[in-house]
Parts: structure tokens; C-alpha cells; sequence
């Protein structure tokens, strides 16, 4: 018995040992799944990513100290939001969404438009826009310096005391460990597990692939989406200019990022402002084949299903919700 | 043994007496330091040639009453010319006008010039790279509340105000216009005649006042701003944000 409490005792806390801390952080990734781009200048390293969830949780991040990341991105929605538009502090309402943050570590590129090249870059705008946290980095930073627990992840990971570099970098590193693909759908498909989804299931997935459908013309590869840009015919016209805001081209109006469908079940209200709120209107609309903005993606296709068939296409998305935490950071 | 340590220390201190007392190793007092030579450059705003201030209600070109509130800028790829010949005196700098005009001090080389060429707002590579890296006293660092961090860019030009529609009014002027240009297409170079031979002696400090003639923000030789639909642009409205550039640039005079 004293034996067994001095071993506990004396067991290290890994979130606290250095050895450990310094080490790589060793990314799980399911069958299937490619291993990201992880920029060599910001690698991921067991103290970055802890520090990086630290910070993802702090509402110090926020100006009025109201709001963290998660505020938004919740983690019991795959990293989304449960409302049309988050709101930041004092209740102000964003333009757009909250996406979920699973497999953004495959994304190129950052926002329902596009318009930011780097996870590192993205972090700042959440933390700088008035209608979110409304506080400037810096501020920000030193709203956390001086904390013993950040400046000890800090120094490990970069060699420096916490700065708006290292939040940036922190979180993002954080953010990219957050993988999804260990749904049912994954264990059917990528792990040959015949039994692991439904027979309605399986004719939903045959539906979804169906060149009628033609789901999978943007919804493909390893997190079912290609992440281009596409007119889904929501607007006649757009209020929200979507890609046309990044490459002032009138020919990219109302054209948003190409959602995952991963956690779908998860990740509603739906579209790029959350006006859809549940995925049997998602489908009506794509069935109807959107309104004929001059942008509208010729991808887009007619089609009727009977309610069976609607009711398996719905099983399938269902399907694709992951079965353990996204969150791999003990 | 101890008597080699003996002779080991003894020549280690003969060596180091010759090596202290080789005549190439002299000690060679520094050059006098030169003073260095300065270009002060100041922006300061007028309206139409009165004295401008924030805040204070003026008439625009089409009988509009406004009261501008902001006016900050970057000049970038700053060159001093004459003859055809350029001379980079500066890559970037940031002109807040809050508090009325705005100077920066860069060094430059001795010369004559006649006019000056620069870029209203931030080049393409500077405007693609990340903040984070520049230090805070960096006009392109997080501080100076210029970036844009949903396009991953710069703001070039902040004009930002309010006005009423009524120039004969006495009412409160409290429509909000707010211009912000930004984006790689709006970066617009100009040249500015400098009135004549522009001389920085060595190791002086010379002003070059930029006169920025802010009631030009509204107009053009060929069109007007009209702050009844043309009052936001924040990316999403470039034709706008390229009209007012294109009037901003026109507005400066070198004195």
C-alpha cells in the first residue's frame, strides 16, 4: 500500500515535465488520414500544443477578459458553434458562421473566404476584430505573460517569454492537432469494418457518391470537402460578397469555402451566415439546385429523393461524427 | 612536474607580453562621427488652403457638411528623384494625423533632388508577410491597428468620419462615413514635384512639408465623391476605395 502511493506520488505529471514538454508531440492520426503540413518553423512540440490549448481556453485573450476561442469553436461540437453568429463581448454579432475547427490542419487557406494563407495569421483576426475579442495582440499577450504555468510552456517551445508570436504560433499548433476521422463511416471505410455503419447508412454513403447527386464533385478526400470555392445558389444576391472580398473578382461573389462534412451532425445551423438549421433543409436545398445566381457552380445538379432515401442520406451524415474527442491534448 | 608548470606559466605570460605589444594591434582611435543627414518629412492637412482640424465641421465640393475624425496612411517605396535618377530613401512609414499633422525622420543620403516618387499604402510583399514578425516600433507591426487581419493585409488609407447631407444646416453632423483602402490593387504610386531644387547638405537636418489638401478626398478633375451612396468601403467596395486613393494622392503638394 505505501509502496503504491509513493509510486503514484512520485509519478511525473506530463503536462509539467520538462523531458516531456520538449518532446514532439506525437499527432495520432487515424487509418486514412494524411499526415498535414506542419510548417517546420512552428512544429509541434508537447509544450506548444499544451500552451496552445492553455490559451485556446483563456478568456484573458478577450478584451473585456468575457471570451475565449471556445467561446465559440465548442468542443462538444466538433470546435463549432451552436448559434447562426457568434457573438464576441457585449454580445456582438460576427458576419459569419463559426466553423468547426476539425482538419484545419489540411486547410490552405483560413475563413469561409479564403482570404488568410496561415493558421499562424488566422489566430490574430478572432483576437483583434471588434465584434469578437475586440483586444489588440499585444494586449493580449500581456494580459497572459507572467503566468509561471504559459511562460515555462513558452520558453520550451520557443525559447522566449510569451509574446503575440508565441500566442500565435501556440494556438495554432493546438488547432492543427485537432483531426477528425474516427466516425463509423471511418471504420467502414478506411478500416474495412463491414459492420461499423447501417444498411441505411450505406445507401446513404451509395447516394452521397451518386453521379445524381454529385455530393462528392466538392465533398471528397480524407475530410470530404476540397476545399475550393463555390456559388451554392443560396442568394439571388449576396450581402456577404464571400471570395469576391479576397480577389475583388465579381465572378467569385458569393462564393464560401467548401465546408468539411465531417461532424455534420454536429456543426449546425449551416451555410456561411447559419441560416439553415437542420440538414433536411441543407438537403431540400441542394435538391432544389439553388437559386440561379449568375456564380452558381455548375456542379450543382437537380435531384429528387423519397423520403426513405432522404432519411439514409441523413443516417450517412450522422455517420460521420466522430466517436472520440477531437481533442488529443491530455 | 611542478617545476614544468612553472616554465608552461612563464611562457604563456612571455606570449602574451609580444602578442600586447605587436605595433599592428595599435589602438586606432575611431574617425570622428559626421552628424547624419536628415530628411524630416511632415504631413500636414489643410482644407482648401485654411488651416484644417479633426473634428471641426467643413463644406465639401458638393455642399456637404463633414467633420473628418481620422486620416492615417502608409507612404512606401519612398524615392527622392533628379534627372531620372532615383534614390530610395525609405521603404515604408505610417502618417497617423490624429492629432493634427505627422513627421518622420529618415536618414538619407547628401543630395540635391527635384521631386519625390512613392507608393500610397503597402507594396504587395510587404503587405503578404506576417505581422507577428515586425517589432512593435515597425510602422507594419500589429500596433499601429492597421492590419486587416480578415485579408491577411493592410489598411492603406483610414478616412473616417461624419457628415450631413444638408451644407446649409447647423444641425448635428453625425452620418458615419468610413473608407478604408486596402488590398494589393489599390497600392498607387504618385510623383510630387518638389517646387524646384531640393537640397539636403551632409550631415544636416533638413523638412519637406507635404501639404495635404484633405477637401481634394472628395473630388477629381472628373468626379466627386458623393457621401450619399459613396460613404463605406472596407474591402468590398473597390471602386470606391480606387476613387478615393486616386484623390488622396492628388491631394498632397510639396512645400
Amino acid at each position: 500500500m505505501l509502496s503504491a502511493i509513493l509510486l503514484v506520488g512520485c509519478r511525473k505529471d506530463p503536462a509539467l515535465d520538462v523531458d516531456v514538454l520538449d518532446a514532439p508531440f506525437a499527432l495520432q492520426l487515424p487509418i486514412g488520414a494524411p499526415y498535414p503540413l506542419i510548417p517546420p518553423e512552428n512544429p509541434l512540440t508537447m509544450a506548444s500544443v499544451q500552451l496552445g490549448k492553455a490559451l485556446f481556453f483563456d478568456t484573458r485573450l478577450s478584451r473585456d477578459g468575457t471570451i475565449s476561442c471556445a467561446t465559440c469553436h465548442h468542443p462538444d461540437r466538433a470546435f463549432s458553434d451552436t448559434t447562426p453568429l457568434s457573438a464576441g463581448i457585449e454580445g456582438r454579432l460576427g458576419m459569419r458562421n463559426a466553423s468547426t475547427l476539425g482538419n484545419v490542419a489540411y486547410h490552405s487557406s483560413f475563413f469561409r473566404d479564403g482570404g488568410v494563407p496561415t493558421l499562424e495569421r488566422q489566430v490574430i483576426a478572432p483576437i483583434q476584430d471588434e465584434m469578437e475579442m475586440d483586444h489588440s495582440l499585444e494586449h493580449a499577450a500581456t494580459a497572459v505573460a507572467g503566468d509561471a504555468q504559459y511562460e515555462k510552456w513558452s520558453a520550451l517551445a520557443y525559447g522566449r517569454a510569451v509574446d503575440p508570436f508565441v500566442i500565435t504560433r501556440a494556438i495554432a499548433s493546438y488547432e492543427r492537432t485537432l483531426i477528425s476521422g474516427w466516425s463509423r463511416f471511418d471504420r467502414y471505410f478506411y478500416q474495412g469494418e463491414a459492420s461499423a455503419m447501417s444498411a441505411s447508412e450505406i445507401n446513404g454513403w451509395a447516394l452521397f457518391r451518386s453521379a445524381n447527386l454529385n455530393c462528392t464533385a466538392c465533398h471528397n478526400g480524407f475530410d470530404l470537402s476540397d476545399h475550393s470555392f463555390q456559388n451554392i445558389g443560396q442568394y439571388l444576391e449576396y450581402t456577404d460578397p464571400g471570395r469576391e472580398r479576397i480577389t475583388l473578382q465579381p465572378t467569385d461573389n458569393g462564393k464560401f469555402k467548401v465546408p468539411t462534412l465531417r461532424n455534420i451532425a454536429l456543426t449546425g445551423p449551416y451555410m456561411h451566415d447559419g441560416t439553415m438549421t437542420t440538414l433536411p433543409e441543407v438537403i431540400d436545398h441542394f435538391a432544389s439546385g439553388g437559386l440561379a445566381h449568375p456564380n452558381r457552380s455548375p456542379l450543382l445538379t437537380t435531384f429528387v429523393l423519397s423520403a426513405a432515401e432522404k432519411a439514409d442520406l441523413i443516417a450517412f451524415l450522422h455517420a460521420l461524427t466522430d466517436e472520440r474527442s477531437l481533442d488529443q491534448v491530455p | 612536474m611542478m617545476h614544468m608548470r612553472s616554465i608552461g606559466t612563464l611562457l604563456t605570460f612571455m606570449l602574451l607580453f609580444f602578442v600586447g605589444c605587436r605595433p599592428d594591434e595599435e589602438v586606432v582611435p575611431d574617425p570622428p562621427v559626421s552628424p547624419p543627414t536628415t530628411l524630416r518629412v511632415m504631413v500636414v492637412p489643410h482644407w482648401n488652403g485654411t488651416p484644417f482640424n479633426m473634428n471641426d465641421v467643413y463644406v465639401n465640393v458638393n455642399d456637404y457638411r463633414v467633420k473628418v475624425q481620422a486620416i492615417k496612411l502608409y507612404l512606401a517605396d519612398v524615392r527622392l528623384v533628379v534627372d531620372g535618377s532615383e534614390t530610395v530613401v525609405k521603404d515604408i512609414d505610417f502618417f497617423n494625423l490624429e492629432s493634427g499633422t505627422a513627421s518622420v525622420e529618415w536618414s538619407v543620403p547628401a543630395g540635391t533632388w527635384t521631386s519625390l516618387r512613392a507608393g500610397l499604402g503597402v507594396p504587395a510583399a510587404m503587405n503578404a508577410a506576417d505581422p507577428i514578425t515586425y517589432p512593435t516600433n515597425h510602422p507594419l507591426s500589429l500596433s499601429t491597428g492597421t492590419w486587416w487581419s480578415w485579408s491577411a493585409g493592410y489598411r492603406f488609407l483610414q478616412f473616417d468620419g461624419r457628415y450631413d447631407l444638408d451644407g446649409s444646416g447647423t444641425g448635428p453632423v453625425e452620418e458615419l462615413f468610413s473608407m478604408h483602402t486596402g488590398m494589393d490593387a489599390c497600392y498607387t504610386e504618385f510623383d510630387l514635384d518638389l517646387g524646384g531644387p531640393f537640397t539636403i547638405p551632409a550631415g544636416q537636418t533638413k523638412t519637406l512639408t507635404l501639404r495635404m489638401d484633405v477637401s481634394k478626398f472628395f473630388y477629381s478633375d472628373t468626379d466627386t465623391l458623393d457621401l450619399t451612396t459613396e460613404n463605406q468601403t472596407h474591402g468590398e467596395n473597390v471602386p470606391l476605395a480606387l476613387e478615393l486613393t486616386n484623390n488622396a494622392v492628388h491631394s498632397f503638394s510639396a512645400e
